[in-house]
């Protein structure tokens, strides 16, 4: 029986794309932050800054595409 | 003059059954969720919502629990308002390094598994206190903001008010985390848990050393009440 089987290279293809849904819902989310009481920030700023770290994550994510060998030996 | 070709055959990846990888993730962020809804209706000065995540990140790989940590937090900020979604990010970041000190056997001591919880609440509380700081000016409503404004009290600043309020919760977080996901590793099939390089325990000593690890995490917990309510 040919079993589907997935491995460390779609794990990291779909850590990706969770960052990239993450990425799509900053801008809305950055906005009703601001908007609640409390929080003195401007949407701008917590969008610049959520944007910058989920940045570092996708430049994590390549260089781990571009220098991980996905062919195990087994 | 024939010249011969030899292919070395192409080695796949080592290979997890989707069907186990479909099962798994969205029971691991219902269970995150599930975690952060009772924390949350409890008022616990914890978060508990990176059990799933330590589970995906040990069994399945670092990324796969990345993903779960990201689907958790997204799902939150539906349900529980925007304040959860900037948090992914810590929820990423746990995953990646429980995930890869699995990955390298840094865990399979009692001892460096103990220590690999610390270093993760630790990475955790670095992204988090800036989350804290520059976007929600300190506080969120959780139950830490009381401590960290006893710190700021003190007359401490507002980073290392933060950051100490946070380190507490978050060692106390992920030492719970971690001892109730291994718990779960340990009960799962062994064939499921291929990946998981965990210490070793046979018998009574399976569900000692989570309870003492949890032990460990309300023990600092009542530490944290006691100097909050100084």
């Amino acid at each position: 029986m040919d079993k589907k089987t997935v491995g460390s290279k779609e794990g990291l293809g779909l850590g990706i794309i969770g960052l990239g849904v993450m990425l799509i819902l900053m801008p809305s989310t950055a906005q009703k932050i601001a908007d609640l009481e409390f929080v003195q920030s401007e949407p701008f700023s917590i969008l610049l800054g959520a944007v910058y770290v989920i940045a570092l994550f996708v430049i994590l994510a390549g260089a781990i595409v571009t220098f991980t060998n996905f062919y195990d030996t087994d | 003059m024939s010249t011969e070709v030899t292919t070395q055959p192409r080695k796949r990846s080592k290979g997890i059954p989707l069907s186990y990888v479909v099962a798994i993730i969205p029971v691991a962020a219902a269970l995150n969720i599930v975690g952060g809804y009772i924390n949350s209706v409890l008022k616990l000065p914890i978060f508990l919502d990176m059990i799933g995540t330590m589970v995906v990140a040990v069994i399945l790989g670092p990324w796969w629990g990345a993903l779960v940590g990201a689907i958790t937090n997204i799902v939150n900020s539906f349900i529980s308002g925007p304040i959860s979604l900037p948090f992914a990010v810590v929820n990423v970041v746990g995953a990646l390094v429980w995930g890869y000190a699995n990955k390298f056997g840094w865990m399979k001591k009692n001892w460096s598994f103990f220590l690999i919880n610390v270093l993760v609440a630790f990475v955790c509380s670095i992204f988090a206190v800036p989350i804290y700081v520059f976007i929600f000016g300190g506080a969120t409503g959780h139950f830490s903001d009381v401590m960290t404004a006893a710190f700021l009290a003190m007359g401490q600043n507002l980073v290392v008010s933060v950051f100490s309020s946070n380190i507490l919760v978050s060692l106390a977080d992920k030492i719970i985390s971690g001892y109730v996901g291994l718990a779960i590793i340990e009960a799962l099939p062994e064939n499921l848990t291929t990946n998981a390089k965990l210490p070793k325990s046979e018998g009574l000593k399976k569900i000692i050393i989570p309870v003492v690890g949890i032990i460990i995490g309300v023990a600092i917990i009542l530490v944290f009440l006691a100097l909050s309510s100084k």
